[in-house]
């Protein structure tokens, strides 16, 4: 396996006389893939999406990107390299969509340059290539959550990353939505990107992902492929409840059983 | 097309500020009320002195004033994500008007001595803010602060109550309540060359960094992913901004609502993004100051303090602006 970012023995805690959040996590992240980070809710997923961010540093362990650690990069090398679609943001002022996804090419100004030409046209391409080009002068306080998500991944196409973090993208919403940006990513993988996105609902993950991480309380339960790792019995056992995994015209879809 | 229309703009803006300037030197009670007649300058000696030694003066001092305390709420108000903070919330005003008390009180009513005494306490405040939000052991960097801030200049206005209290109600008293009513009546150039490279400092820097400021204006963590050093920015934008709205509180005395309530109209007319709305908030600030001061000094025969036209003309404004329509609410999530 082609590894393009990778965990060693991750301990953290979010203050020194806390209990450890994660505890002893390795984790190798396959080059140019789809890896999904499956948990239930509080088990530590948004953090290891920081811890490999570079926002939160471990406790223990090292960090790699590309074979070398985190610390070897400026802020300004590891931005050109890792983009972020948070979980949730709060945008306190009225900036127009365009004005926002334009800030994704912050990484490749200097420290009182401005964006030019070259990065005008790279945003409209970014909100050509998620479909949202006609939202381009509304306020991003005014658009819907699906719409929302989709302003956060051409922010994320204009940094030209080659590593996505994505912090449960598709929560809240409708299906339509979901389907559109769980697409999206698989064409920016088969485009050579690597993402790894955390997300609560295993039937998300198994449209989009080609490895899969399963967490469970600070630690990782199981990583591998689709049949190692979406089983019934480890999915009955992280989430607490009883799981089916059922295979339906060749799709694998878990269900809750029923009590 | 789009951006040539919008140079356009700031270039009228920027007209607009000059003609402003040019016009209010000749606005004033001397030789008689609202208006000196150009042409008086060239006969008249002391129209000549007034308008060289003490108008020229306040203008551009009232123009720094309205730059700094517009950039400074711009900035802070992104940087803080919240759109009600102004220059003076960390303790900055009131330290400065304590400061000022202290020194008309127990030292000396020296301008310079006055103005060194509220410099020092503006930042005094500023720093005790920034200490005791260290100390503070629940909420966000931002909640911390502004609880801080809060509480700091609640103290230092007790410490002005007190010492108004205790001022001599017939020499003292007048003194400081003009100058905690805030105003340009007395600036000389010493005063504005005082305050210039503060100013310049804060204006500069706000100005360089404005794309930086839109940055910080989002999450932590989508700000970190951009690239952006959180803590050395915001340090750097802080300390410049609020140093400057210290040193220029020193000689104005307080003047309220200049930089709430011109970053709020800059950027409805110029969007969120500071790239053109804190150059914008410069400049209408700039000259929203100009002619308050003009009104301070011509309106009635006496002087009105400026910081009572300003918190006037600035609280209408706003209430304009949170009922008129077209003005949309942040929708909260």
């Amino acid at each position: 396996m082609n590894k393009i970012l990778s965990l060693e023995n991750i301990h953290f805690r979010y203050h020194p006389d806390a209990p450890d959040v994660l505890t002893g996590i390795s984790l190798d992240i396959p080059a140019g893939k789809i890896t999904a980070i499956l948990g239930p809710n509080g088990t530590g997923k948004t953090t290891l999406l920081h811890i490999l961010l570079g926002l939160l540093k471990p406790f223990q362990g090292i960090v790699k990107v590309s074979g070398k650690s985190h610390r070897e990069y400026s802020r300004r090398d590891l931005s050109q390299m890792i983009g972020l679609v948070p979980q949730f943001e709060s945008i306190p002022f009225n900036f127009s969509v365009f004005e926002y996804v334009l800030l994704g090419r912050s990484p490749y100004l200097k420290p009182f340059q401005l964006p030019g030409e070259g990065d005008v046209r790279i945003t409209e391409d970014a909100l050509e290539a998620a479909g949202i080009q006609h939202l381009a002068e509304k306020p991003v306080t005014e658009i819907s959550g699906g719409e929302r998500q989709l302003v956060h991944i051409s922010r994320v196409l204009t940094q030209q990353t080659q590593i996505l973090l994505l912090d449960e993208p598709t929560a809240h919403l409708d299906l339509e939505n979901q389907n559109r940006i769980l697409k999206l990513l698989k064409q920016m993988s088969s485009r050579g990107k690597t993402a790894v996105l955390t997300t609560h609902d295993p039937n998300a993950a198994i449209f989009a992902a080609d490895y899969f991480v399963l967490m469970d309380r600070g630690n990782i339960a199981a990583q591998g492929n689709l049949s190692q790792v979406i089983t019934a019995e480890n999915l009955s056992t992280i989430y607490r409840t009883p799981i089916r995994v059922e295979q339906t015209n060749g799709y694998t879809m878990v269900v809750m059983d029923r009590i | 097309m789009k951006k040539k229309s919008l140079s356009r703009t700031f270039l009228f803006l920027g007209l607009g500020v000059m003609v402003i300037l040019l016009v209010s030197v000749f606005i004033g009670r001397y030789p008689e009320p609202y208006w000196l007649p150009p042409r008086l300058l060239y006969h008249d000696q002391l129209a000549r002195q007034l308008v060289l030694n003490l108008r020229l003066p306040r203008l551009l001092t009232a123009l720094l004033l309205g730059m700094t305390l517009s950039a400074a709420g711009s900035v802070l108000q992104m940087v803080f994500r919240n759109p009600l903070v102004e220059p003076g919330f960390l303790g900055v005003s009131q330290g400065a008007a304590f400061g000022a008390a202290v020194s008309i009180l127990w030292l000396t009513s020296h301008p310079l001595v006055i103005e060194l005494s509220a410099t020092f306490f503006g930042l005094l405040a500023l720093l005790i803010s920034y200490l005791l939000s260290t100390r503070i052991r629940y909420g966000g960097w931002v909640l911390r602060l502004i609880l801080s801030g809060v509480a700091v200049s609640a103290l230092f206005s007790a410490g002005i109550g007190v010492l108004k209290y205790i001022a001599d109600p017939l020499t003292e008293l007048p003194e400081l309540i003009f100058w905690l009513l805030g105003g340009l009546y007395s600036v000389t150039w010493r005063d504005f060359l005082f305050v210039l490279p503060f100013a310049l400092a804060g204006i500069t820097t706000a100005y360089v960094m404005r794309w930086r400021v839109n940055l910080l204006s989002l999450n932590d963590d989508t700000a970190f992913s951009l690239g952006a050093s959180l803590t050395r920015e915001r340090i750097i934008l802080l300390v410049a901004t609020i140093s400057a709205a210290a040193a220029l509180t020193a000689i104005s005395g307080v003047i309220g609502w200049v930089g709430l309530i011109v970053p709020h109209i800059s950027r409805r007319l110029f969007g969120a993004s500071a790239e053109k709305s804190l150059p914008a908030a410069m400049l209408i600030g700039g000259g929203f100051t100009v002619i308050a001061d003009d009104l301070a000094r011509t309106l009635l025969p006496g002087e009105i303090p400026l910081g009572i036209l300003t918190s006037a003309i600035g609280a209408g404004l706003f209430i304009y602006l949170m009922i008129s329509i077209g003005v949309k609410v942040r929708r909260h999530e």
